[in-house]
C-alpha cells in the first residue's frame, strides 16, 4: 500500500511540476521560434537525391533546399539564368555546350562529412556520370533508375561530358536538342559532391549518398526522422545570399485536415496544398498564395492490361465522365482551375485549341462499350493518389465522382489508395487498371509534357503510368526537338496531340493553380511556376 | 414474488418473462428500449423511408447546411456533403449498416460462442485448462487490434470487418457461457435431473439454457455497443466499409476534410453513433438491473 | 508469495508461447509468400530469398521453423518493414515508448479522476449525485473516441487556442531520442531550451491523454462505485459504525483502502481496452506511437510490421496485466492464497 501511494505521489509531483511550468510559460519561446519556420508538407520524401525521382514531394523537400544546379530558371520571367555555372557558351550547331563554374562554392559541413575543397569540375562530372554511365560505381546505388533523365533520353543525347579544366566543363551532344538547357535547369539536375562519394566508398556506405545528403544549397540536413519530420539548418558558407532562418522544419502531415488544423492552431507557419480556402481567407492572421502552375491532372489508363488495352473502352470511359462536375466539385471552381482539353495547358506556346475534345455523353459511352464487346460492364481498380498536388487537390473525391459516373455505364469501380511512396512503386509496376495522377512541368518547354508522360522510354522507367507506347508519337516528339523553329515544332506537337486525343491513353481533366497558405508573419516568395519550393529568401518576423 | 394461488401446479413466468417484468420498471431504460426499437425500425426499412438514394450525387447542391441554418434547404433536412449526397438518407442507410450489422454480428457470435462455451464446460482437465488460458490470452489482446489483424489477413472490406468482429466477440461469449454453465451444473436441480437419467445434452437444453439465457442477453447487448463502436472505428480508419457506403464511421472519416467548412458532416455521424451506442447500453444496463432485481426478489 | 509468483510466471510463459505461435502463424495466414512475410525482404532476388529461407529454416519441419523464429526474435531480428525496409525491431523501439508514455499518463488520469468520483457516487448511493455520475459515465463510454478527439481539437486547439493539436512536442525543439519517452529524453538532453521543451511536451500530452482516459475513467467510476458499495455492506464497516466512528472516519480509514484494492485488481483488465483507444487517438493526434505506426502498416499491407507490432503491443499489455496482478497481490494477502477464476 505504502509503495503504491508513494509512487502515486511521485507522479503527482511530476505532473504538478509540469503543469506549473506550462502555466509559467512563453517568454523565451519567442527566441526559438522567431527565426525558425515549420513547413507542413503533404508527404515524406522518397530519397534526398532528386536525380532519382520525379515526385513533387521529394523535389519540394530537397532540390532547392539542399542543392544547386548548373543553371536555373529566373523566378521573374522563367528565363535561364546562372547558378553554379556563372556563364555558358553554346556552339552554333547547338551540339557543344561549355559551362564555366563559379569559384569558391562550398559544400555542406555536417556531422558526417567535412569538405576539404570547394566545388570544381570533378563534382559536376561525377553528378552526371552517375546518371549517364551505367558502369559508374554509383550508377546502381539506390536502384539505378533516373526517371527524369531516362524519360528525356539523356544517355542517347549526350555523347560526352568532359572536364576542360578545374572550372570548365563541356557537354557534347549527338544531335541538337532545343530543350537541353531547360532540362539542365530543372530541379533534377543537381550537383553532388565527389569528395563525399569517395569518402563513402572508403567507409563502405555508398547508399548513404542519397540519404545523408551533401550539396551546395542554402540548407543542410540536420535530422530526418522517417515519415515524421525533416530538420534543416542553414548552410553558413553558402555562396549566394544567406538565409536569415535558424532552422527549417518540414513537418510531414499527409492529412489535409491535419495540416489545416496545425495552421489554424499556429503549429505550422506554412502549409502545402491547403483545403477550405474560405476558412483561410477569412482569418486575418493567415494568407493564401497561389501561382499559375504549368500542370495537368489526368485519368491514366493502364493500356497494357485488360480492359483498357482496348481503345474503345478508354474512349467509352472518356465519354462517361462528367469533367465539368469534377472541376466544380474537386477543384475550387473556374477561377482556380480550367478544364483540360489536351495534354498542354493553354498558356503553353504549343497549345492548340483545334484538338478534338471528348464530350460527356453516356449514350456514346454505351455504344462504344457495345462495340468493344463489353455491354455488361466490368469491374476495375481505380487508384487515387493519396497526396494533394496542384493538379489534383483531392483525388479520392474525384475518384468517387468517377465511380458514380461509371456506375451509369455498368462499370464497377474499386477505389484504391496507398501511402505515396508505396502508391508510386506499385503503379510503376502496373498493378492498376486506371490511375488518377498528374504532372507538373519542370520547365516551360512543351517537351516536358510529351516525353515524361507518354513516351516509350518513360513507359519503361515507370514514369509513363499508362504504359502506352506508340512509335508514331515517339517519332514526332523526337523530331520536334531537332529544330529550334517554333512554327515547325508547333506543327509537330499538333500532330502528337491529335494522336493522344484519338488513342486516349489518358483522359486530361484539369489544369490548376498551385496554392499555399501561410501565417502573415512569413515574408518572401516561396512558390515557383516550375519546380519545387525555395526557402532561401523566406523570412519570419 | 407473492403467490396468491394455492395450487402447486402454478404457471411460473419463464425467467425471460420475469426479466421483462423487472426491465419495464425504469423509465430511463424504457426510453433506451424505445430508441433501440426505433433504430431497428430504421435499419429494416431504411430504403423505404429515406428521401434519396445514399450514393446519389446532387451536384447542384453541394455542402448545403442542415435545414435550420439560414442557407439550408428543406428538401435536404440535414444538409448535404461535398458530393451533394443527402446526409439524412445516408444516415438512415447507415443505420442498417452500422447498427443493423452490429446486431447480426452479435447474433452470430452469440450462437457460436454459446455452442463452444457449453461444450467446453462439459470437458474437464488439461484441455479445459488450456482453453481457459488461451481465452485469457485472446481477451488480453485489444479487440480492435485483433479485428485489425484479422482484417489484414482477410483484406479490407465490410464483410471481412464483420467476420473480424464476430471472431473478436466469440471469446467473450465462450467465457460467459462456460462460467454460467459450470455454475448451473453445480446446482441441485441439475443433479436431480441427472439422477432421473438425463444426459448432458438434455440437461443443457432443458435445464440450463432457460436459466442462463438472460445472462447471455445482457452480455449480448453490451457486446452490441462494443460492436457498433468497432464497426464505426474500422470504418473511420478506412479498413471497413468501402468508399461509397454510408457506414457512419466511414461517413465521419469522409467528413473530416470538410470539418472546418461543413462541420455537420462530422457532427451528425458522430451523434448517430453516440445515440445508438447509448441506446444499446441503456438496454444492457436495464437488463442487468432487472437481472439483479430478479435475483434479489 | 512464492507460489503466487511461480503461478504468474507460469501464466506469463504460457501467454508468451501462445503469442509467439500466433505471430508465427500470421506469416502463413497473410497473403503472399510466408518467407517474405516473415522477413520483409520484398525486393530480394530469388537467390536472396533462398538465403533468407535457409536462415529461417524453411526446409525444416514446422517446429524447427518456429524454434528458429523464436531465436531470431530473441536476437532482435524481427525482419524488416516491407515498405521502408527498416528493421522492425528498431521501429518498435522507436514507437513503443511514445505509446507507453501516452497510455501510462492516460491510465494515471483515468485512475485519479475515475476512482474518487466512483467513491463519491457510492457514498451518495441512490441520490441525485449518483444518478448524475452514472449518466455521465454512460455517455463517457458510449462516445466514439475518434469523434471525441476531433471535437476536443476543435474546441481546445482551434477555438480556444489553449493546447496544441498534434505531435509529442513542437518540432522546433531539438531533442535527441534516447529512451523514446519524451519527458525523460528532455531531461537527458543538453538543449538550452530544456525547460521550455518540457512545458511544451506537457502541453502536447494533455489533450490526447485526456481523450484516451475518458472511457477508462468512466469504467473506473463504475468499478469503484460497485467496490465501495460492497465494502460499505460488509460486517467490519457495520462494526465500525457500531463502535461510533463518524462516517468520514469510516470512509477514510477503512472503506477507501479496501475498496481501492478491489479496483486495482481490474486495472490490468482495463488496460487492453485503453490501448485500443490509444491506437485510434494516436492517429487523430498524430502521436508518433506504435498504434499509429501499426495502422499505417495496415494501409501499406506491411505484413512484417503488423506481425511484429502485434507481438510487441500484446506483450506490453500483458506485462502491465501481470504487474497490476503483483501490485494487487502485494496489497491484498487474500489474493495470494487462492487462484482466481474457474479452475
Amino acid at each position: 500500500m505504502a509503495s503504491y501511494f508513494s509512487k502515486q505521489l511521485q507522479s503527482l509531483l511530476f505532473f504538478t511540476m509540469s503543469w506549473c511550468l506550462f502555466a509559467c510559460n512563453s517568454e523565451n519561446k519567442a527566441s526559438l521560434s522567431a527565426n525558425s519556420i515549420i513547413y507542413c508538407s503533404e508527404g515524406a520524401p522518397e530519397t534526398f537525391n532528386p536525380q532519382l525521382v520525379t515526385s513533387g514531394v521529394t523535389i519540394d523537400a530537397t532540390s532547392k533546399q539542399l542543392y544547386n544546379q548548373l543553371i536555373t530558371f529566373n523566378a521573374k520571367n522563367n528565363s535561364i539564368s546562372p547558378s553554379l555555372a556563372k556563364s555558358w557558351h553554346v556552339t552554333r550547331d547547338n551540339k557543344k555546350i561549355t559551362f564555366y563554374l563559379r569559384k569558391n562554392v562550398n559544400f555542406h559541413q555536417t556531422d558526417y562529412f567535412m569538405p576539404t575543397r570547394p566545388l570544381n569540375a570533378d563534382d559536376v562530372l561525377f553528378s552526371f556520370n552517375r546518371i549517364l554511365d551505367e558502369e559508374h560505381i554509383y550508377h546502381q546505388v539506390s536502384g539505378g533508375r533516373y526517371p527524369f533523365f531516362q524519360s528525356v533520353g539523356f544517355s542517347d543525347l549526350i555523347q560526352s561530358v568532359e572536364r576542360i579544366n578545374d572550372y570548365t566543363i563541356r557537354f557534347t551532344l549527338n544531335r541538337a536538342d532545343s530543350s537541353f538547357l531547360a532540362n539542365l535547369a530543372t530541379d533534377f539536375a543537381i550537383i553532388l559532391s565527389k569528395e563525399y562519394a569517395e569518402q563513402l566508398i572508403k567507409q563502405d556506405q555508398m547508399e548513404n549518398i542519397d540519404f545523408q545528403p551533401i550539396g551546395t544549397g542554402p540548407f543542410k540536413l540536420k535530422e530526418y526522422r522517417g515519415g515524421s519530420f525533416i530538420r534543416y539548418n542553414p548552410h553558413e558558407q553558402y555562396w549566394g545570399s544567406n538565409t536569415t532562418l535558424k532552422q527549417l522544419v518540414f513537418d510531414i502531415t499527409p492529412s489535409n485536415t491535419g495540416r489545416l488544423t496545425k495552421l489554424l492552431a499556429g503549429e505550422c507557419d506554412i502549409v502545402a496544398y491547403p483545403i477550405a480556402h474560405e476558412k483561410i481567407t477569412q482569418n486575418p492572421k493567415l494568407a493564401l498564395n497561389d501561382v499559375t502552375a504549368f500542370n495537368i491532372g489526368y485519368l491514366g489508363f493502364n493500356t497494357a492490361k485488360y480492359p483498357f488495352d482496348n481503345k474503345l473502352v478508354r474512349q467509352a470511359v472518356g465519354h462517361a465522365i462528367d469533367r465539368q462536375a469534377i472541376l466544380e466539385t474537386v477543384y475550387f471552381g473556374d477561377a482556380k482551375a480550367e478544364a483540360a482539353t489536351s495534354l498542354l495547358p493553354p498558356s503553353s506556346w504549343a497549345y492548340d485549341s483545334n484538338i478534338p475534345v471528348i464530350d460527356y455523353s453516356i449514350v456514346k459511352a454505351k455504344e462504344l462499350l457495345l462495340e468493344a464487346g463489353l455491354p455488361d460492364g466490368f469491374s476495375i481498380d481505380l487508384w487515387a493518389m493519396p497526396v494533394q498536388r496542384a493538379y489534383n487537390p483531392d483525388a479520392v473525391t474525384m475518384a468517387k465522382l468517377i465511380q458514380a459516373d461509371l456506375q451509369k455505364i455498368g462499370i464497377q469501380v474499386n477505389i484504391i489508395s496507398f501511402n505515396w511512396q508505396e502508391f508510386l512503386r506499385r503503379v510503376a509496376l502496373g498493378e492498376h487498371h486506371a490511375v488518377l495522377l498528374g504532372w507538373s512541368a519542370d520547365h516551360p518547354d512543351p517537351d516536358n509534357f510529351f516525353k515524361p508522360l507518354l513516351s516509350c522510354a518513360s513507359a519503361e522507367t515507370g514514369n509513363n503510368r499508362t504504359l502506352w507506347c506508340n512509335e508514331k508519337y515517339d517519332d514526332i516528339i523526337h523530331r520536334a526537338l531537332l529544330t529550334t523553329d517554333i512554327k515547325e515544332r508547333k506543327q509537330l506537337y499538333f500532330q502528337a496531340l491529335n494522336i493522344v486525343a484519338e488513342e486516349l491513353p489518358l483522359l486530361p481533366i484539369a489544369h490548376s493553380k498551385r496554392f499555399q497558405a501561410r501565417s502573415t508573419k512569413i515574408k518572401g516568395p516561396l512558390l515557383n511556376a516550375f519546380g519545387g519550393i525555395d526557402f532561401n529568401g523566406v523570412s519570419k518576423n | 414474488m407473492a403467490r396468491n394461488n394455492i395450487y402447486q401446479e402454478e404457471e411460473f413466468p419463464s425467467p425471460l418473462m420475469q426479466l421483462w417484468f423487472h426491465f419495464r420498471q425504469s423509465p430511463v431504460v424504457k426510453i433506451g428500449f424505445g430508441c433501440f426499437l426505433f433504430l431497428c425500425f430504421l435499419a429494416i426499412f431504411s430504403s423505404l423511408i429515406s428521401p434519396y438514394s445514399p450514393v446519389e450525387n446532387h451536384l447542384d447542391s453541394l455542402l448545403l447546411p442542415p435545414a435550420w441554418d439560414d442557407n439550408g434547404d428543406v428538401s435536404y433536412l440535414l444538409g448535404t456533403d461535398n458530393l451533394g449526397r443527402d446526409m439524412l438518407s445516408r444516415l438512415i442507410h447507415g443505420t442498417s449498416l452500422t447498427f443493423g450489422l452490429s446486431f447480426i454480428v452479435v447474433l452470430i457470435s452469440l450462437v457460436i460462442g454459446v455452442v463452444i462455451g457449453s461444450l467446453s464446460a462439459l470437458t474437464k482437465g488439461v484441455k479445459s485448462s488450456f482453453l481457459n488460458h488461451f481465452l485469457d490470452v485472446i481477451l488480453s489482446i485489444p479487440s480492435l487490434l485483433l479485428a485489425i489483424v484479422i482484417v489484414a489477413i482477410l483484406g479490407p472490406g465490410l464483410n471481412n470487418t464483420l467476420w473480424a468482429i464476430v471472431m473478436v466477440l466469440i471469446p467473450q461469449f465462450i467465457h460467459i457461457t462456460r462460467n454460467a454453465v459450470a455454475e448451473e451444473f453445480n446446482k441441485d436441480y441439475v443433479l436431480a435431473s441427472r439422477l432421473d437419467g438425463a444426459n448432458s445434452i438434455r440437461i443443457l437444453h432443458y435445464s440450463i439454457f432457460p436459466n442462463i439465457i438472460e445472462k447471455l442477453i445482457s452480455q449480448a447487448t453490451l457486446a452490441q455497443s462494443a460492436a457498433i463502436l468497432d464497426i464505426a472505428t474500422l470504418g473511420f480508419l478506412g479498413l471497413g466499409a468501402p468508399i461509397p457506403m454510408p457506414e457512419w464511421g466511414a461517413m465521419l472519416a469522409n467528413g473530416i476534410d470538410l470539418f472546418y467548412i461543413a462541420p455537420w458532416t462530422v457532427y451528425l455521424p458522430g451523434l448517430a453513433i453516440l445515440f445508438s451506442v447509448v441506446a444499446a447500453n441503456l438496454v444492457g444496463e436495464g437488463m442487468r438491473h432487472a437481472l439483479k432485481a430478479r435475483k434479489e426478489s | 508469495m512464492l507460489i503466487f509468483t511461480l503461478r504468474r510466471l507460469n501464466l506469463f510463459l504460457f501467454t508468451m508461447l501462445i503469442l509467439s505461435i500466433l505471430s508465427f502463424s500470421l506469416s502463413f495466414l497473410f497473403p503472399g509468400e510466408q518467407i517474405i512475410n516473415i522477413s520483409g525482404q520484398i525486393n530480394a532476388t530469388p537467390e536472396g530469398i533462398e538465403l533468407v529461407a535457409l536462415e529461417y529454416g524453411k526446409h525444416e519441419s514446422l517446429i524447427t521453423q518456429y524454434w528458429i523464429y523464436l531465436n531470431q526474435l530473441f536476437e532482435g531480428n524481427w525482419g524488416v518493414s516491407m515498405t521502408s525496409q527498416l528493421p522492425i525491431y528498431g521501429e518498435i523501439l522507436n514507437h513503443l515508448p511514445a505509446t507507453i508514455e501516452l497510455t501510462m499518463t492516460a491510465l494515471f488520469i483515468a485512475m485519479v479522476t475515475g476512482i474518487p468520483i466512483g467513491f463519491i457516487a457510492a457514498i451518495n448511493h441512490r441520490k441525485k449525485a449518483d444518478d448524475f455520475i452514472l449518466s455521465f459515465a454512460m455517455i463517457g463510454y458510449s462516445i466514439p473516441i475518434f469523434w471525441l478527439g476531433l471535437l476536443t481539437i476543435l474546441i481546445f486547439s482551434i477555438q480556444l487556442g489553449w493546447l496544441p493539436s498534434a505531435g509529442q512536442i513542437s518540432l522546433l525543439y531539438e531533442i535527441k531520442q534516447v529512451t523514446g519517452i519524451q519527458f525523460i529524453d528532455i531531461l537527458l538532453s543538453d538543449s538550452p531550451y530544456k525547460w521550455q521543451a518540457f512545458q511544451n511536451a506537457s502541453s502536447h500530452i494533455i489533450l490526447p491523454s485526456c481523450v484516451v482516459a475518458l472511457a477508462p475513467a468512466t469504467i473506473f467510476i463504475r468499478l469503484a462505485r460497485t467496490s465501495m458499495l460492497n465494502v460499505l455492506d460488509t460486517h467490519y464497516i457495520k462494526a465500525a459504525m457500531a463502535k461510533g466512528l463518524t462516517f468520514q472516519q469510516i470512509i477514510y480509514r477503512h472503506a477507501i483502502r479496501n475498496a481501492l484494492v478491489n479496483v486495482i485488481r481490474d486495472v490490468g483488465l482495463q488496460f487492453a481496452n485503453l490501448v485500443t483507444l490509444a491506437m485510434v487517438t494516436e492517429v487523430i493526434f498524430s502521436w508518433p506511437g506504435i498504434g499509429r505506426w501499426l495502422i499505417e502498416s495496415i494501409y501499406q499491407r506491411d505484413y512484417t510490421a503488423i506481425q511484429g507490432g502485434l507481438l510487441a503491443l500484446s506483450c506490453f499489455i500483458f506485462l502491465v496485466h501481470i504487474l497490476t496482478d503483483f501490485i494487487y497481490a502485494t496489497l491484498n494477502p487474500l489474493a495470494r492464497e487462492t487462484h482466481r477464476g474457474p479452475q
